[in-house]
């Protein structure tokens, strides 16, 4: 097959999965064999990006199709197709592998759903799956946008998979209105680069000007999408979605989807300076803002929530730095280890049944892959030398020497002290210490649960050896090297670990833990949207309301009303009496002969 | 076959004809006939289509009968690319409007004779070439509305109030009987308007036609063009709920039965916008492209005040409703951008929005029928009993909202596209914000009326889609997908037309000023 055709396959294998499990709805109702054929569209999909990534590795060269797909005069206005590069195939193959897992994970996480909803969930499963693929694949900036909006769809949908709960509910579309809100800024800047070059490519050539506005509306898209401060509000209420979900989608794939954009659109960016000064402080104002309030979470997912806003604006910050390689190297890293600290998440929810870290405690005892894949995951996390994360976050932390007056690189040193500073507090009051009472009776779920963790212990361990090979695919330059960064980053991640087992290990609290929770920053920013959208949105929509029915409606109301009164008060000169008559008949008359004088 | 569009427009109206002979009692029957009827104009829509040749462009398949040959005026059919779109979308709309009507317990004989006779109206609208024979295929297709209203739908209660509250003495605001009338008298003034236009270019156009062909090429002297295109944006645009004239439509809608309701927001606004498109811009095009930026700016008014007000809104067709003014001030941005982008975006969002709005109201039919009510807060957890119904619901607010992969973001897309393009680039700025109001108000109705725990008491054993009412849901709800993903497939016929009106435009705006 063609690199075309497989590209073709590996994206609509699952969109084929996902409209027949959506046609066929017997088959969806029945539960179980829907998740066999969404574990198989995802396969086949995983198998064909696969085969692409190892003839790139052999040498295979970049590929492009396309098609029309809008069209106005008789030429394409806008075009579909796949674009196979050094950007894009290492993502397929990112996204195919924790998706896969992920929905491996599933079949026992999700076993005690009805077989509607099960079926439903894996439904919506195949569907993202798709729109991230299109995503992944997209030639130009109008079909990102596409998958873009299309994977927000299924965001929302399975944030509000248990719909029941109203929280959940309010959850989902809360997510939907803040990545939509932001989307206004991607659209935007969709609108302007056409108007400007007549295309919706990002290597379209442009001013400086055109390229700043363009990069700065695409980029509050990127905000809202990748969850970085003041839009990240929804990401923590997202985690009313199943675990899994949170694992795939808010952590591992479909947040980063705001890097990915800006690493893909890096032509633009570079002639925007102004826009990359923004986002590096924005970045590294999330990086730390976020990584204090993880600190503080007793709920397990929040923990996690709350470090992936964090460990997002390190990306954020690295791309406003101007290395769009680095932030792309540390989404791939991130991927695989937070994709495998939620699903390690979830198989403790699942043993404990419940997400409270006040629960938990010597699961190491009852748990022991578990344990083994979280500690691998929190080591990764917090940038310990060798693995994974350690090569990423170094290559952001130095990419940001010197940048901004060095404020920025002080700050997200902070954070990484903060991260293994938090990591090693989940670690130690879940795994560690005591076993609690719910933890009693913990034991691992099946394979299904197990064998994902596994898996994707190696990448999270070993892919930041990748680095170099990856900087090659994407014309980058990358080589490791002993400066003064790399040592400060090491000894912030083993600091950080060491303060934590010096001030959990005895049961304490963070330092000024209370100070943030008296803080609660979150709320605030959280308020202020609110207060915005009740004051802003629904008090001008009820004066609206309002008018159109009382005053615009009145106006035609009072042309009707002005008819009816009118003819009504006319209708009093036909009295119908003869002596009326007679006497206006004088009085023209009269009249008449007067003006005949008169002249 | 020659007669195609003759036959297209006359099978309902043949039908309806039928349905006189038939005895009221035979209920199946009745319905059988005009489902017959509809279904042979739907078929006949899609063999239009299909023996439309989009290479060649302009119109084709002509027809022609003499009417009354002493005033020029002749019943002269023939399509365009922009009437393939619109005869398909009429089609699909009447036979899903049918089939949703296949529960109507009172006086059901007059009610299909009467959506027939409708429908045929819009059929002839969209291929008459004869500015006479259009305005009489409008005016039929906008009268039997008042008696559907009036008759079959239903009413409620609005409370008195405001500056003008005396008016309460007179009118029962919500009543069936107010919708019915406030519509009627608000379109017949804009067809008083369009009556006065419509003389007015055949007075001026030398030949004393009204054939559209002969009166495209008619250069008609400014200060003529400058009397019609307001009469004629102002009278199509009270059918396509143009500001302020749009205070007609949530009553209206509000208040008439599901089919009417899908035929009159899916397909009858179409014909305002379209009679705009059509008869303005094309026939007067120098007053049009002066008269634009108007046009456009009170569109944008539509697009964004219209989101805003639904989002008032607690009852739920009314929500839809102001929905639609949203929604037709994007069809109206499109046009008033005069050029392709724009106008193959306004056709398209006609189809688009007709198709998402008769989806919307066959739904909501179900939701009310069931649980007699409209008011959203007592409603709630539907989506435990009524799965389908909440499915397709959300596709049609996805729709709604401008999400891609459906036909709605297509259309929206286009819109923006040419208003960014077009002489006032800031339109696209409210335009875009509309969309973000609309995911707000049709979000928030979904989750207030599907999602949340099981309802309990009399509405937990609501029924889910049953029979025929799995049409409309079924055949919409995969348009919306199909249009969404594959554009082509209409914007083919679309953009033929749109080029073959536009190419003629700079050559009548540089004869005006006087250029070789």
């Amino acid at each position: 097959m063609s690199p075309i055709t497989l590209a073709v396959v590996a994206t609509l294998a699952p969109a084929a999965t996902a409209l027949l499990l959506l046609v066929l709805f017997p088959l969806r109702h029945r539960g179980m064999p829907a998740a066999w054929v969404t574990l198989l569209g995802s396969a086949i999909s995983l198998a064909a990006s696969c085969k692409l990534l190892v003839d790139r590795i052999g040498g295979a060269a970049d590929e492009r199709a396309v098609v029309p797909w809008i069209e106005e005069r008789g030429r394409a206005m806008a075009e579909i197709g796949v674009q196979l590069d050094g950007v894009s195939l290492p993502m397929l193959v990112i996204v195919g592998v924790v998706a896969l897992c992920v929905q491996l994970f599933s079949v026992a996480y999700m076993h005690d759903e009805p077989p509607r909803a099960f079926g439903r969930y894996f439904t919506l499963h195949a569907l993202f799956l798709f729109s991230m693929n299109v995503v992944v694949v997209a030639p130009n900036l109008l079909q990102l946008f596409a998958g873009w909006e299309l994977v927000g769809l299924t965001s929302y949908l399975l944030i509000g998979f248990y719909f029941a709960k109203p929280s959940a509910a309010q959850a989902a579309v809360k997510a939907f209105w803040m990545t939509k809100l932001a989307d206004m800024g991607f659209l935007f800047g969709l609108l302007v680069l056409y108007v400007n070059t007549g295309s919706f490519e990002w290597t379209a050539p442009t001013s400086t000007v055109v390229a700043t506005w363009v990069s700065a509306l695409l980029f509050v898209a990127v905000v809202g999408k990748s969850a970085q401060f003041p839009l990240h509000i929804w990401l923590p209420d997202a985690m009313e979605g199943p675990t899994p979900v949170s694992a795939l989608l808010h952590a591992a794939t479909m947040v980063a989807a705001g890097v990915f954009l800006v690493v893909r659109a890096d032509p633009l960016f570079a002639q925007a300076p102004a826009t990359r000064e923004v986002m590096l402080w924005i970045g590294a104002v999330t990086a730390v803002f976020a990584a204090g309030l993880a600190l503080v979470q007793r709920d397990i997912k929040k923990v996690l929530a709350f470090s992936t806003c964090s460990q997002l604006g390190y990306m954020v910050a690295a791309l406003g730095a101007g290395n769009a390689f680095a932030g792309f190297f540390h989404l791939g890293t991130h991927a695989f280890f937070k994709a495998l600290l939620f699903l390690a998440a979830g198989s403790v929810i699942h043993a404990v049944h419940s997400n409270d870290l006040g629960d938990m405690g010597g699961l190491r005892k009852r748990l022991p892959i578990t344990t083994a894949a979280f500690v691998i995951g929190a080591l990764s996390l917090a940038g310990v030398p060798g693995f994974a994360g350690f090569f990423s976050k170094d290559l952001v932390l130095t990419a940001l020497e010197g940048r901004g007056g060095g404020a920025p690189w002080v700050m997200l040193l902070a954070a990484a002290f903060l991260t293994a500073f938090y990591m090693g507090r989940v670690l130690i009051k879940a795994f560690w210490g005591e076993l609690s009472q719910k933890a009693e009776h913990a034991h691992e779920g099946g394979l299904s649960m197990t064998g994902p963790l596994v898996v994707l212990m190696i990448p999270s361990f070993a892919s930041g050896f990748l680095g170099g090979w990856l900087a090659g695919q994407v014309k980058a330059e990358y080589h490791l090297h002993l400066g003064l960064t790399p040592v400060l980053a090491s000894v912030m991640a083993v600091a950080g670990l060491v303060a934590a087992v010096v001030v959990f290990g005895r049961g304490g609290q963070a330092p000024g833990a209370r100070i943030l929770e008296k803080l609660d920053a979150w709320s605030l920013v959280d308020r202020t949207w609110a207060t915005a959208y009740r004051l802003g949105l629904l008090g001008v929509a009820s004066i609206a309301g309002w008018i159109d029915r009382y005053v615009i409606d009145g106006l035609m109301n009072l042309t009707g009303w002005s008819a009816i009164e009118g003819g009504a008060s006319a209708r009093r000169l036909q009295t119908g009496l003869v002596r009326d008559y007679a006497l206006l008949v004088v009085v023209g008359v009269v009249v008449l002969a007067l003006m005949g004088v008169l002249r | 076959m020659s007669h195609l569009l003759a036959i297209t427009v006359a099978a309902p109206a043949i039908a309806a004809a039928v349905l006189l002979a038939i005895p009221a009692t035979a209920r199946t029957a009745i319905r059988v006939v005009s489902l017959v009827g509809a279904t042979v104009s739907f078929l006949g829509s899609l063999q239009v289509a299909a023996l439309y040749d989009r290479g060649q462009g302009g119109l084709q398949l002509l027809d022609s009968f003499p009417v009354v040959p002493s005033m020029g005026i002749y019943l002269k059919l023939a399509v365009d690319g922009w009437g393939v779109a619109l005869l398909i979308l009429t089609g699909v709309i009447i036979v899903t409007g049918v089939l949703a009507s296949w529960s109507v317990g009172k006086r059901d004989k007059e009610f299909f004779l009467l959506l027939l006779v409708l429908v045929a109206g819009v059929f002839g609208v969209f291929v008459a070439q004869d500015l006479f024979v259009f305005f009489l295929f409008y005016e039929i297709a906008v009268l039997p509305m008042y008696l559907l209203i009036g008759i079959w739908g239903s009413s409620h209660q609005v409370p008195a109030g405001g500056p003008f509250k005396f008016v309460w003495k007179r009118f029962e605001v919500g009543s069936k009987e107010y919708a019915a009338m406030k519509l009627t008298l608000m379109l017949l003034v804009g067809s008083a308007a369009i009556l006065v236009a419509m003389f007015l270019l055949w007075g001026h156009s030398g030949a004393r036609t009204f054939d559209l062909q002969v009166l495209e090429g008619t250069k008609f002297p400014i200060h003529i063009q400058h009397l019609v295109f307001p009469l004629v944006w102002l009278g199509f645009g009270s059918l396509a709920g143009v500001f302020p004239f749009h205070t007609w439509s949530p009553d209206g809608h509000a208040s008439a039965p599901t089919a009417v309701s899908m035929l009159h927001a899916g397909v009858l606004m179409k014909l305002g916008a379209f009679g705009v498109l059509r008869i303005g811009m094309v026939l007067v095009p120098d007053a049009a492209q002066w008269w634009a930026p108007i046009v456009g700016a009170v569109a944008v008014i539509n697009v964004l005040y219209g989101a805003l007000c639904a989002a008032s809104q607690k009852d739920l067709k009314y929500i839809v409703a102001y929905s639609s003014v949203s929604h037709m001030g994007v069809v109206m941005l499109g046009v008033a951008t005069v050029n392709a982008a724009g106008w193959n975006g306004a056709v398209y969002q006609m189809v688009a929005h007709g198709i998402m709005t008769g989806l919307f109201f066959a739904l909501v039919g179900l939701v009310y029928e069931r649980a007699h009510t409209r008011a959203i807060a007592k409603m709630g957890g539907f989506a435990h009993v009524m799965p389908v119904v909440a499915g397709f619901f959300t596709l049609a607010c996805l729709s709604s909202l401008g999400l891609p992969g459906t036909a709605g973001f297509v259309a929206e897309f286009m819109v923006f596209a040419g208003a960014a393009k077009g002489a006032s680039a800031w339109w696209a700025i409210p335009g875009v914000l509309g969309a973000f109001v609309t995911a707000v108000y049709v979000l928030r109705a979904c989750k207030a009326i599907f999602w949340g725990p099981a309802p309990q008491g009399e509405y937990a054993q609501l029924q889910d889609v049953q029979r025929t009412e799995w049409a409309a849901p079924l055949v919409l709800g995969s348009l919306l997908v199909v249009f969404g993903f594959w554009p082509r497939l209409l914007l083919d016929f679309i953009d033929v037309a749109s080029q073959g009106y536009l190419t003629r435009l700079p050559a009548l705006a540089l004869a005006q000023l006087g250029a070789p």
